[in-house]
């Protein structure tokens, strides 16, 4: 075994690492550069070209950024909000009780894994368009808000809780709804958790569905805002449409740099299943 | 030859001295037992002999070669750990084969080893399932096969018996040391429990702390612990350990060496008490435990707490008041600060 | 599990009470849409003035001799075939060079997982640049090697793979954590067992390390062959399917039919091919789940 000299091959790696890190980083890094700097130092690199926000500025008045802003904040905690009401009871339903048809019921619920809402955009539009909501917040957080996939994380939570627990609150006389909300709920924490952070930042990056469904400032997430604002034919500067794009991920990065363990561990914990 | 020696191990991890200075020798197909409480360094002190970890300082010799800085493969050794490490998606066959098809052993070699090895232990009918449908003890013994095919005579074992119940614990024990006997093998055997490491081993090193408090035969650490901890660790119930007071020295000046002193720790073992009528350390009965062959008796004299062991079921009931007694040869001495053994020179005996 | 909760009767009726919210909001976008995508997809393009009109098959005739639509889907079998088993590949590599103690690990995992959590719509943004002829990061690089300037994205023979460069990028990291969870549940003693034993790095990797990582392999590659059907948001941005269709995805097609040549119809038909695509996936993943050894 040639590569068991103490160091040397663990070094190599190490470097690797690093390497592949630096370069995964790079565009992003790249972004940041562009966004705080003069327009002429997006091509070219100078340690110690100028710093402006002059680039935010410019973006922030040419389009309403924090209408945007607004928008995406208000449907992101729309849509979990009624995730959580949604998925908590259908879990509970799915992990406690026996019922006709239970098993085949659930079985539909996850053909949703695979066959998400924006797939069926064409048909999701015309029904969005029959309740008249066409160009509003609650139109685009509509076909997410029972998720397949709440459900099913959830539902794998309540059913490690152990059943004596649930037995103790019965014999104590808590009723079927506190046993869900005393017993369950609380301990399901993490699940919560990690839920909620995998489905914020997908509904905050989410483009598709809202580009159809949304035509007007007053509805438009961030991301629809921003490539509309980025569109080639829109003529704007390339380090304003950087300084954009930052303002676009800055929120979800900020908050994934602050909290990378719970980030990375809630990711994980969804994808074991 | 296969004679393990350690000289002068020390291991640490940042500022924490895992072992210190650990000296030993394990002759040539024999069985040595470390033996400690959890945290007391016996297992780094396998995995420095494994390669598993190197020493910050001191040398691994194995077989009179300086393996201290060679990795695992290269130290000619073999290991069974107390999970057993078997793979779980390989059938016992493909586990007992692992090492030989990594290192190319020919085909047919393979197949004389493991026939040979699945004969020794009862293995035969077993080759094709797969480690999750064994129990505990065919697991074990899946683990022995792994490291008896690759006929090195050095075999490491690192709580090999932990995961088992008592009475397969007992059995895997012997079989585990008929095998090493047979095979003529030098083991080093990892264990917490006292008893195994009394009944299998042919010395043993008791550390605490990592240090070695003790290295002897099974009968030189339970008649002459060189420690007091050695004392309460080797034998059950464990040795009593008494800090005598000016009262208690007075009492029992007859029955303690000349000069000795109130900073003295008096070990007596519970099988060593006898109960007197007429003289000895007053003391009054706590509780009795009934244990069929014999009870034990936990007594409390001043500030002191005592077992007493007594054959069969006794009279005895709690609350009663005794009068325990012991000859001074039972007496064992230790040094009221360090814990060492004191030469008793009037019985010419030394720790 | 059988809980008796007071009468077996109630417990049906409370079962289907807590699950029907969650059920009948999920079938409203998913199991309706899938059947009346299928009806439309029988009828004409309705217009203003005149009414859809039943023509049975005719769209799925026309399908079949759309050209555009077999090369949208021949780029998506490539764009799956290449970023379904390179970021796979990408992945395990990371989980693997960052699942030990080196210095700035954190650090590392931190930069590998950032694509994951950025917009799609920014990353495309980002790249977009990259890209730019001349003054994009690509041409710099080249440039210094004495190449020419490229146009990466208007050029039909390298579009498709400029985007999947990208998303490679974006999903690595994604993937990498669950390689990660997984990693994590191996036992250190069977590398112990294995560095004892004489296995080499590679022998140890093929003979254990891959096959115990099996189950999150698949869990993997379903997830990313779905992403790779239904993620197009970098399309709108980068190359708008262009030029002349060579870096085109299934989905942006149906998207392209439904919303800018309103030809809703002909979109419900793509839609009906993108679901039986998405089937297939599924049923696959279920036959082998059911294969699926089960170690413990």
């Amino acid at each position: 075994m040639k590569f068991w000299k103490p160091g040397t091959g663990r070094a190599i790696e190490t470097i690797g690492a690093w390497m592949l890190g630096g370069v995964w980083l790079l565009p992003v890094l790249f972004a940041f550069w562009s966004a705080f700097h003069p327009a002429q130092f997006s091509t070219s690199f100078e340690l110690f070209a100028p710093l402006t926000m002059d680039n935010f500025v410019r973006a922030w008045s040419y389009a309403p950024f924090p209408r945007y802003l607004l928008n995406t904040f208000v449907l992101v905690t729309l849509i979990l909000a009624a995730q959580f009401v949604l998925c908590t009871l259908a879990a509970y339903g799915f992990a406690r009780f026996e019922f006709y048809g239970k098993n085949v019921v659930f079985a539909l619920v996850l053909l949703q894994l695979m066959i998400m809402p924006e797939v069926l955009l064409v048909e999701n539009y015309r029904t969005i368009s029959i309740l008249g909501l066409l160009d509003t917040i609650p139109a685009i957080g509509l076909p997410y808000m029972a998720s397949a996939f709440g459900i099913f994380l959830l539902r794998q939570s309540f059913k490690t809780i152990p059943k004596e627990l649930v037995e103790a609150a019965q014999v104590e006389g808590v009723s079927a709804v506190g046993i869900l909300w005393k017993v369950y709920v609380p301990l399901a924490r993490s699940t919560y958790i990690a839920y909620g952070l995998v489905s914020v930042s997908y509904h905050w990056n989410n483009f598709l569905w809202p580009l159809v469904i949304t035509s007007s400032v007053n509805s438009r997430p961030l991301t629809v805002g921003l490539a509309i604002f980025g569109a080639p034919e829109s003529g704007v500067d390339w380090s304003i449409i950087t300084a954009a794009t930052v303002m676009t991920m800055a929120p979800l990065l900020v908050a994934f740099i602050l909290f990378q363990r719970q980030f990375v561990q809630s990711f994980m914990h969804s994808g074991i299943k | 030859m296969s004679t393990i020696t350690l000289k002068d191990a020390c291991k640490s991890w940042g500022s924490t001295q895992a072992l210190t200075n650990i000296n030993f020798k394990c002759e040539n197909g024999k069985l040595l037992v470390l033996l400690g409480p959890s945290g007391c360094g016996k297992s780094t002190t396998l995995r420095l002999i494994a390669g598993l970890d190197t020493p910050t300082s001191g040398i691994v010799e194995i077989g009179g070669r300086d393996v201290s800085n060679l990795p695992p493969v290269k130290r000619n050794i073999s290991m069974v750990f107390q999970n057993y490490a078997l793979f779980p998606h390989l059938s016992v066959e493909e586990n007992i084969l692992f090492g030989l098809k990594a290192r190319k052993v020919p085909k047919n070699e393979q197949k004389k080893r493991l026939e040979n090895a699945a004969d020794l232990l009862g293995l035969s009918n077993l080759l094709d399932r797969k480690p999750a449908q064994l129990s505990g003890g065919q697991r074990q013994r899946v683990a022995l096969g792994r490291s008896i095919v690759a006929q090195v005579s050095v075999c490491l074992m690192d709580e090999p018996l932990s995961n088992l119940d008592a009475k397969l614990r007992q059995e895997m024990r012997q079989e585990i040391r008929a095998l090493q006997q047979r095979l003529k093998m030098t083991m080093i055997y990892v264990t917490h429990d006292q008893v195994e490491a009394m009944t299998i081993a042919d010395r043993i090193i008791l550390m605490k702390d990592g240090v070695i408090e003790q290295h002897g035969t099974p009968e030189d650490l339970y008649n002459r612990p060189a420690t007091a901890f050695t004392g309460s660790f080797i034998g059950n119930p464990p040795m009593n350990i008494l800090t005598p007071d000016i009262e208690f020295m007075e009492e029992f000046s007859s029955m303690l060496p000349p000069g000795s002193t109130p900073s003295y720790l008096v070990g007596i073992r519970p099988e060593n008490i006898v109960i007197s009528k007429k003289s000895g350390l007053k003391s009054s009965v706590l509780a009795i435990e009934y244990l069929g062959a014999d009870s034990l008796l936990q007594c409390q004299s001043g500030e002191q707490a005592i077992t007493v062991t007594v054959k069969g079921k006794t009279e005895i009931s709690k609350g009663d008041h005794l009068k325990l007694n012991w000859e001074s040869k039972h007496i064992h001495l230790f040094d009221g600060k360090n814990g060492k053994r004191i030469i008793d020179s009037a019985r010419g005996v030394t720790p | 599990m059988k809980t008796k909760f007071k009468l077996g009767y109630w417990n049906h009726v409370n079962g289907w009470l807590l699950v029907l919210p969650a059920v009948f909001m999920i079938s409203l976008f998913t199991h309706f849409p899938i059947a009346s995508n299928l009806f439309h997809s029988l009828f004409s393009m309705g217009t203003v003035t005149r009414p859809a009109t039943f023509i049975g098959m005719e769209n799925y005739v026309f399908l079949m001799d759309d050209d555009i639509f077999w090369k949208v889907l021949t780029n998506n079998l490539i764009y799956s075939m290449c970023t379904v088993p390179l970021s796979i590949a990408m992945a395990l590599g990371m989980a693997l060079l960052i699942n030990r103690n080196i210095k700035g690990r954190s650090l590392v995992r931190m930069s590998f997982f950032t694509p994951t959590v950025l917009p799609m719509i920014a990353v495309a943004n980002i790249w977009l640049f990259f890209y730019t002829p001349e003054y994009g990061l690509f041409d710099q690089v080249f440039s210094v090697f004495g190449g020419d300037s490229h146009n990466w994205l208007g050029n039909p023979d390298t579009a498709l793979y400029c985007l999947i460069v990208m998303v490679i990028w974006k999903e690595s990291g994604f993937f990498m954590v669950f390689y990660l969870a997984a990693l994590q549940q191996l036992s250190p003693e069977l590398k112990e067992a294995g560095l004892v034993e004489g296995s080499g790095k590679w022998y140890y990797f093929r003979r254990v390390t891959f096959p115990l990582l099996m189950p999150t392999t698949l869990f993997v590659t379903v997830n990313a062959v779905v992403n790779s059907f239904k993620l197009v948001d970098h399309l709108v941005i980068m190359t708008k399917g262009g030029p002349d269709n060579a870096s085109s995805l299934l989905l942006y097609y149906i998207y392209e039919n439904a919303f800018s040549f309103w030809d809703t119809s002909y979109a419900a038909t793509l839609t009906v091919v993108l679901v039986l695509i998405l089937a297939i996936i599924t049923i696959f993943q279920f036959i082998v789940v059911e294969k699926r050894i089960h170690y413990q």
